[in-house]
C-alpha cells in the first residue's frame, strides 16, 4: 500500500516538474541557452504567492497569473537588455551570465524576505480524498491539474499560433528563419519571457508542496535539467515522460534508501542517462545543438 | 638598404628586443619570489591570509584552465576535485593517521584516478550537456559523501592541528599555496609551447579537424582533465589542512567552483598567466566589496561576472594584445549579440 502511495505522489510531484522542465526546455532548445537562474525564478514566483496570501488572503492558485506576469516582465527584460548581449557567445558566457544573475536574484530575496523557510498553506491543506487506505491530499492532485495544464497551453500556443511556429522555426534553423522574416533578437526575448513566466506560474505550485526559501533554486534547477536530459531537449511529450519518471523514482528511492539519497540518485541517473542516451527518451537534435 | 637588409635588421631587432623583455621578467619574478617569501615575517596575518587565498584562486583557475581554457571543454563542475582531494586528504590524516605529505599525494592521485575514470564517459559529451554532466557529478559525489558513514556525513572531518607558532603555520601555507600555484603555471607555460598542448588547443577549435589531423582526442583530452583534477586535488587537500575543518557544503561548493571559472574568463582562458591576473582581481575586488558591503558582496560579485561577460568576453589578456579602448569593448558587444 505504501509503494501505491508513494507511486502516485510520485506522479502528482512529477506533473510539476514536467512544467518546470518544459519551460527550461523552450529555452535551452531555442537559444542554446542553459538558464541558471531558472530554479530562483520559480522561487520568486513562490514569493509574488506568499506575498498575495499573506497580505490579502488570495488563495496561491489564483496567484499564478500575477506570477507569471512578473515573471514575463522580467524575463523579457532581461533577455532583451543583458542575455541578448553575449547569446551568440561561447558557452562559458551564458552559463557565467546567468549564474550572475542567479546570485543577484538570491541576495535580492534574501534581503527582502530573508532566509527563513516559507510555505504556502490555503485552508484545505490538510484535506484529501481516501481511496481505501491510500490518501490522496486536493493540494497535489490541484498542482498536479494545473501543471499540466500549463504544460498543455504551451504546446498548444507553439503549435497553433503565429509566433509559437516563429519560436519553433527559430529553434529549427536561425538562419532560415530569419530568411522569412523572423527577427530573432524579438523571438529571443519573448522565448526567455514566456520560459520565465512559466517558471513564475510554477511558483506558487512549488510553494504549496514544498516550503521554501531563497536557496532552493539550485536544486530546482538541476531537476529541470534531469528532467530534460531525461526526456530529450525540444520535447513537451518527452519532458512529461521524463517528469513522471523522475518524480516515480525519486519517490521509490526513498522506500530503498531512505531519503537522504534522494538528491544523488536524481543526479547519478542524470549521468548515467547522459553517458547511455544523450538525446533522451523522445528528444532529435536541435540546430542549437548542432551548431555548439 | 635593399629589402633584405631590412628585413634582417628588424629581425634581429625584434630577437633583442623580445630577450630584453624575458631578462626584464625574470628579474621580476625573482623580485616577487623573495618578497613573497618575505611576506609572512613582514605582513600581519590578515594579509598574509589573503595573499595564500589569492594563490589558492590562482591556482585554482589555472588548473581549471588546462580543460576549460586550453582543451575548450567547460567542466563547470570541477570544484567536484577539490571536494575530493580535500575529503581524502582529510580522511588519511584524520582516520587513518598518515602524516601531510602522503595524504597529499594521495589526494592528487585519486582525483587523478577518479578524473581518468569519469572523463572517458563523460568527455564523449558536448557543451551544455558536459558543463551539466560535470556539476551533476559533483552533486551527486557531494551527496554520496553527506550520506557515506566513514565521511562523517553532513557533520564533517575534524583534522589535527598543526604545532608551531602561528606565523609558522601562516608561512608554511602561503609557501604550500605558491608552491602549488607555481607548478600549475609551470605546467601551463609547458602546456602553451608543447605539441600536447597545441593537440589541446586543436581540439578546443574543431575537435573533427583535430581528430583528422592525427591528434588522439580521446586520449589528450582524458589526459588534459586527469591532470587538471589531480592539480585541483592536491590543492584541496592543503586546503583541507590549512582550514582544519571541512564539511561536505563548504568543500563541494558550487561558488567556488564559478568564481575561479570566472577568475579564468576574466583573465583570459586558455592562456598561461591569465587566471593568475583573474585570481588576484576578483580577490583583489572582493575585498573592497567585503569590506564595503558586507550584505551584498555576492551580488557585487554577481554585477562583476556580468560586467566582464558583456564588455570582455576574451578576458583580459584580450586588452594586452590590442590596445584598450572603448571601442573594443563595444565591437566585442556586437560580435556576441543578436
Amino acid at each position: 500500500m505504501l509503494t501505491l502511495e508513494l507511486l502516485i505522489n510520485g506522479m502528482l510531484l512529477g506533473g510539476l516538474y514536467a512544467c518546470v522542465a518544459v519551460s527550461f526546455s523552450l529555452i535551452w532548445g531555442v537559444m542554446n541557452l542553459i538558464n541558471l537562474a531558472h530554479g530562483t525564478m520559480i522561487v520568486l514566483g513562490a514569493y509574488v504567492s506568499f506575498m498575495l496570501f499573506r497580505a490579502f488572503g488570495l488563495d496561491p492558485f489564483l496567484s499564478i497569473p500575477v506570477a507569471a506576469v512578473t515573471l514575463f516582465l522580467l524575463g523579457y527584460a532581461l533577455q532583451r537588455f543583458v542575455i541578448n548581449l553575449v547569446v551568440k557567445g561561447s558557452v562559458f558566457m551564458t552559463l557565467i551570465l546567468t549564474f550572475g544573475f542567479n546570485l543577484l536574484l538570491v541576495n535580492a530575496l534574501l534581503a527582502i524576505f530573508t532566509a527563513d523557510t516559507r510555505a504556502l498553506t490555503p485552508s484545505y491543506a490538510g484535506l484529501g480524498v481516501a481511496f481505501g487506505d491510500i490518501r490522496i491530499s486536493y493540494v497535489r492532485l490541484g498542482v498536479f491539474a494545473f501543471a499540466l495544464a500549463l504544460t498543455y497551453l504551451l504546446n498548444l500556443f507553439l503549435g497553433h499560433t503565429r509566433m509559437g511556429q516563429a519560436i519553433k522555426a527559430t529553434s529549427f534553423d536561425q538562419e532560415a528563419a530569419q530568411l522569412v522574416g523572423v527577427r530573432i533578437r524579438d523571438i529571443f526575448s519573448l522565448t526567455f519571457a514566456i520560459g520565465a513566466a512559466l517558471a513564475g506560474a510554477s511558483g506558487p505550485l512549488l510553494g504549496m508542496l514544498h516550503s521554501f526559501s531563497p536557496v532552493v533554486g539550485g536544486t530546482l534547477t538541476m531537476k529541470a535539467f534531469v528532467v530534460v536530459v531525461l526526456g530529450g531537449l525540444g520535447s513537451v511529450p518527452g519532458a512529461v515522460l521524463g517528469g513522471l519518471t523522475l518524480g516515480v523514482v525519486e519517490h521509490l528511492s526513498t522506500l530503498v534508501l531512505g531519503s537522504g539519497y534522494q538528491d544523488a540518485i536524481s543526479f547519478l541517473s542524470l549521468l548515467v542517462i547522459l553517458i547511455l542516451r544523450p538525446t533522451g527518451f523522445l528528444g532529435k537534435k536541435f540546430y542549437a545543438e548542432l551548431k555548439a | 638598404m635593399d629589402v633584405k637588409t631590412a628585413r634582417f635588421d628588424t629581425h634581429v631587432w625584434e630577437e633583442r628586443r623580445a630577450s630584453a623583455r624575458r631578462a626584464v621578467s625574470w628579474v621580476l619574478l625573482v623580485v616577487a619570489a623573495v618578497s613573497l617569501l618575505a611576506a609572512p615575517y613582514a605582513l600581519s596575518a590578515y594579509w598574509v591570509r589573503v595573499l595564500t587565498t589569492i594563490f589558492m584562486y590562482g591556482a585554482l583557475a589555472s588548473a581549471i584552465n588546462i580543460i576549460a581554457g586550453f582543451t575548450g571543454y567547460p567542466a563547470f563542475g570541477h570544484v567536484v576535485f577539490f571536494g575530493v582531494g580535500a575529503y581524502t586528504a582529510a580522511l588519511a590524516i584524520a582516520r587513518w593517521g598518515w602524516s601531510f605529505w602522503p595524504g597529499t599525494v594521495l589526494a592528487a592521485a585519486v582525483c587523478g584516478g577518479f578524473g581518468a575514470i569519469a572523463g572517458l564517459p563523460l568527455l564523449r559529451l558536448r557543451g551544455h550537456y558536459f558543463a551539466v554532466a560535470t556539476l551533476g557529478m559533483n552533486e551527486a559525489t557531494r551527496a554520496l559523501v553527506e550520506n557515506f558513514g566513514f565521511t562523517g556525513g553532513g557533520t564533517g572531518v575534524i583534522l589535527p592541528s598543526l604545532r608551531g607558532s602561528i606565523r609558522e603555520i601562516n608561512a608554511l601555507f602561503l609557501v604550500l599555496m605558491l608552491g602549488v600555484l607555481a607548478a600549475v603555471v609551470g605546467f601551463s607555460y609547458w602546456l602553451s609551447r608543447s605539441r600536447f598542448g597545441y593537440g589541446c588547443r586543436a581540439i578546443r577549435y574543431d575537435e573533427e579537424a583535430a581528430a583528422h589531423c592525427g591528434i588522439p582526442t580521446t586520449r589528450y583530452k582524458v589526459a588534459a582533465w586527469t591532470i587538471s583534477a589531480s592539480f585541483t586535488g592536491t590543492i584541496g587537500a592543503i586546503y583541507a589542512y590549512w582550514l582544519g575543518y571541512i564539511e561536505p557544503s563548504v568543500v563541494f561548493d558550487m561558488n567556488i567552483a564559478v568564481k575561479f571559472f570566472v577568475m579564468m574568463l576574466l583573465g583570459g582562458a586558455g592562456t598561461v598567466f591569465g587566471p593568475l591576473l583573474g585570481a588576484v582581481l576578483v580577490e583583489g575586488i572582493g575585498i573592497l566589496s567585503w569590506s564595503r558591503f558586507l550584505t551584498f558582496h555576492s551580488a557585487v560579485f554577481g554585477l562583476i561576472i556580468v560586467a566582464v561577460i558583456i564588455l570582455l568576453p576574451g578576458g583580459l589578456a584580450d586588452l594586452a594584445s590590442h590596445r584598450f579602448s572603448l571601442r573594443s569593448l563595444l565591437r566585442n558587444v556586437q560580435e556576441n549579440r543578436v
